[in-house]
């Protein structure tokens, strides 16, 4: 795992608190806040058709195990399971799955040992123009494009971009009918990386990641835009639970050591904590190299309840979730008018985290923490002994005056 | 300003507004006339005062434009925070070394009224240069702008001061300078809160943003140099023609710079030097640079976040008169320093560490840092010999360049990699530096009975005793 900077275990009360707290909230769940897992990335293909695949991450800890399943069967989709024994398994049925009706075409077993499950649908890119946009928070948008439904695309075949190194593998997909031919040279790419322990990437937002967690990092490469200043957006689905949906929050911090310039970090809870969660910095990158210069703000709209129907079906949420009478869907949008964009390389990445349990806190870096102590501590000692320094000398010269 | 005229007006016996503004006053209003028009009267040295505060207003307007124009400098020219603090270093750059022949060249090469029109055509054609570098799109020619700048901007400063002891030494120097002060501070303020609007308005009338619409906001901010160099002209008219009438000298810088001098500097004042350059890279660097951390810790608008951002400089225009006036009354200017110094590293943390309104912090910096320019330059000259006093100024403003020339670079650096957070625990450092510095100060000060923590009073019985 190289390229990935070690945990910051045991560095002051913050970077405690949240080991605690999981450690604490585990016990009765049994399933979550472990230190390290045992990750593996299967494929697992339709013997019949071998383009046909899904990505199973299956992360095994001491007395838990979760289980990402990642589809391009319909729109781009993945599961989320956390069931409370190391030996819950995955259990596909092709011939079901791909049927009008898949329910129970897709298992976690036993069905007894699932605590949270959850699921994601990455519906439609969307297309906006912003040059008339008098200011990046007006809404609505300008002009917008008809979207593309992701449901049609064609993915590549996920085995060859396995990595088993970095526990990566990526899904890169191109609209089936390309009339314009936007895409002749481009690509929707949705990168997914698994984690064996916690740390955080080299490449911003360099989100904080531990072994309950995988990053989706969603690019948009080289295809050409419809207009002079496009502005791309992403509507995600997600399953309504009970009568509500999930709850969005916005948590502002001080910290931006690792996302200079942005103090926020956007979050998806799917119930009361621990559950499962999405976890975000309103941040997206208009180049490879993700620095403060190519950084674009990335806006998400409140999370809204939809018909299921309305939206593009994933045989993979169909088939685990039996009855899924509603969905919510929100809808994030990346760069504003002015600034850096996509027309400036073609190019746009976003990355979030994905996991089951308490999510990561970022805590202020051992070298903040440091040099904090050093500059607030010298002056204080120097201080001190100034003090003792004068009290004695004054004494001294009372002694002298009454030798005097 | 406004008052002053006022002011001046009541003095005049029948004085009216149009003998303030008509160069061809009615009958009625000659002798008002005569007031204004006669070198030794009062008024005369009011229209003077006047010249010589507006003398000063293009330099500082000009000075902190990148810093109004940050985000727009960074979008048009598409560069990082590193270059974009590179403005801010070239600028500093030129006055490591000239801040000791500034004096030099006023003295002996230029004279005084020469000299002041020579640095006001330098300010003006390095803002012309910075606003064509815009026009043209070409980075480097702005750094070389800037240069240009940085080469008039401090000698200026200088011109100006010794203009104000050619005029009202032994009459209203204090006050004179002070005005002079609060009329820089004004400067930055207008600036901070005017070039934003004119971007916009700017954008509106060409039709869209970019380096073009940069460049034209830029020349028209240069407007203030014109407004300055003219001032220029009108004094070294008004100062040949007092010449003429009152046969008064030229005014003399009177620095006689000894580099040589460097080596019997003591230690106190080494301390000194280190705690003004220590403080100064916490100031000016952050103010270039803090407008964007507003909009995106604290929510500001762009609007908003230029108010804040100039609440440093008004504060300071009011207060520096002030607060010089206490340190003059009180002494004890270590124990003055050390209180800023103290408040500084306060408000650091507290814009750092805390999410409450900045308003707060940014006040308290802008009080610690008017007291700190009023007990601070003073204590040079309790540690210097008079005939190094022009040495040791020389010096500490030449590191003090010095200092903010590789404290921006550095600063940019961080702020592109590491984020706000970590530039301000970097500035709390150099903060932290100089308190150190103050508390060793106070020691070395103590232990060796130096004067420089002396009340007001005691330093008034020294001074008797000393002349009995």
């Amino acid at each position: 795992m190289s390229g990935y900077e070690k945990p910051s275990r045991g560095w002051g009360f913050c970077a405690l608190s949240p080991v605690l707290l999981s450690l604490l909230m585990a016990a009765p769940l049994g399933l979550l806040g472990e230190e390290t897992r045992q990750v593996s990335l299967k494929v697992i293909s339709n013997r019949l058709d071998f383009s046909q695949n899904l990505l199973h991450i299956r992360a095994v800890g001491t007395n838990s195990t979760l289980h990402y399943v990642w589809s391009s069967l319909g729109p781009p989709a993945v599961l989320l399971v956390a069931t409370n024994t190391p030996n819950s398994t995955l259990s596909v049925n092709w011939s079901l799955l791909l049927s009008s009706d898949p329910d129970g075409g897709l298992m976690v077993l036993p069905e007894e040992s699932i605590q949270f499950s959850s699921a994601l649908v990455f519906t439609r890119l969307f297309e906006f123009d912003s040059t008339n946009m008098s200011d990046a928070a007006s809404r609505p948008l300008g002009k917008s494009y008809p979207p593309y439904s992701l449901a049609n695309f064609s993915w590549n075949n996920i085995t060859d971009s396995l990595d088993p190194a970095t526990l990566s593998a990526t899904f890169r997909g191109h609209p089936i009918r390309d009339p314009t031919g936007a895409f002749t040279n481009g690509s929707l790419a949705f990168r997914v990386q698994a984690f064996s322990t916690s740390g955080r990437p080299a490449q911003p937002p360099r989100l904080l990641h531990s072994a309950d967690t995988c990053q989706l990092e969603v690019a948009l490469v080289g295809a050409s835009p419809r207009g002079n200043r496009s502005l791309f957006g992403l509507e995600v689905a997600t399953l309504g639970q009970g009568p509500g949906c999930p709850s969005m929050q916005e948590q502002h911090s001080i910290d931006d050591e690792y996302t200079p310039a942005v103090f926020q970090l956007d979050q998806l809870l799917w119930g009361s904590l621990p559950s499962g969660f999405m976890q975000w910095r309103p941040v997206a990158f208009s180049q490879k190299r993700g620095s403060r210069d190519s950084a674009m703000p990335c806006q998400s709209s409140p999370l809204h309840p939809t018909l299921a129907y309305l939206l593009p079906q994933s045989p993979i949420v169909r088939a685990f979730f039996k009855t899924q009478d509603h969905s919510c869907a929100f809808n994030l949008t990346f760069g504003a008018s002015t600034g850096p964009g996509y027309w400036d390389q073609h190019y746009l990445s976003w990355s979030v985290l994905l996991g089951v349990g308490t999510p990561p806190v970022d805590a202020l870096s051992p070298l903040v923490l440091g040099i904090m102590a050093v500059a607030l501590g010298a002056p204080a000692l120097m201080l001190l002994a100034g003090g003792l320094f004068l009290l004695l000398g004054r004494k001294r010269d009372s002694e002298y005056q009454s030798i005097n | 300003m406004e008052d002053e005229e006022e002011e001046a007006r009541a003095l005049l016996p029948g004085g009216s507004d149009e003998a303030g503004r008509e160069t061809r006053a009615p009958p009625a209003a000659s002798g008002a006339l005569q007031a204004l028009c006669d070198p030794s009267h009062l008024a005369h040295r009011l229209v003077v005062l006047l010249l010589m505060c507006f003398l000063g207003f293009g330099s500082y307007f000009c000075y902190d434009n990148p810093a109004a124009l940050q985000i727009q400098v960074k979008r048009d020219m598409q560069v990082n925070t590193t270059k974009f603090m590179l403005l801010y270093a070239w600028y500093s750059w030129p006055n490591v070394v000239l801040c000791f022949f500034g004096g030099f060249l006023i003295d002996r090469v230029f004279g005084i009224r020469w000299g002041t029109i020579i640095f006001s055509c330098f300010v003006c054609i390095g803002q012309v240069v910075f606003a064509l570098g815009g026009i043209f799109n070409a980075f480097w020619l702005m750094e070389l702008g800037r240069f240009v700048f940085g080469i008039g901007g401090e000698s200026l400063a200088v011109a100006q001061n010794t203009y104000a002891v050619s005029w009202f030494k032994g009459k209203e120097l204090n006050l004179v300078f002070g005005l002079q002060l609060s009329m820089a501070r004004i400067g930055s303020t207008v600036n901070m809160n005017l070039m934003g609007w004119l971007y916009s308005k700017v954008e509106a009338s060409l039709g869209s943003a970019g380096h073009t619409t940069l460049g034209v906001t830029l020349m028209i901010g240069g407007i203030t140099c014109i407004l300055s160099l003219v001032c220029a002209l009108a004094l070294a008219y008004l100062d040949q023609r007092a010449e003429r009438i009152l046969h008064k000298e030229q005014g003399k810088t009177g620095e006689v710079i000894k580099l040589t001098d460097v080596k019997d500097f003591s230690l106190p004042l080494w301390l000194i030097f280190i705690i003004c350059v220590c403080y100064y890279v916490a100031i000016f660097p952050f103010i270039g640079l803090v407008k964007v951390f507003f909009t995106e810790k604290f929510g500001f608008s762009s609007q908003a976040a230029s108010a804040i951002n100039s609440v440093v400089y008004v504060i300071s225009a009011p207060m520096s008169p002030i607060f010089g006036l206490l340190v003059d009354k009180t002494g004890k200017n270590i124990i003055w320093v050390l209180c800023a110094v103290v408040t500084t590293l306060a408000s650091h943390i507290m814009l750092a560490f805390t999410l409450w309104n900045p308003w707060i912090a940014m006040c308290l910096l802008g009080l610690s840092y008017s007291l700190l320019a009023c007990a601070l330059w003073p204590m040079v000259a309790f540690v210097v010999p008079e005939h190094q006093l022009g040495t040791a100024y020389g010096f500490m403003q030449s590191i003090q360049n010095l200092g903010l020339a590789v404290i921006s670079i550095i600063a940019g650096m961080i702020l592109d990699t590491r984020g706000y957070l970590f530039l301000e625990v970097f500035f709390i450092a150099c903060v932290s530096l100089s308190l150190l510095s103050v508390v060793l100060l106070y020691m070395v000060n103590h232990a060796q009975g130096g004067n420089l923590n002396y009340s007001a009073k005691k330093r008034e019985e020294m001074k008797l005793s000393h002349e009995e």
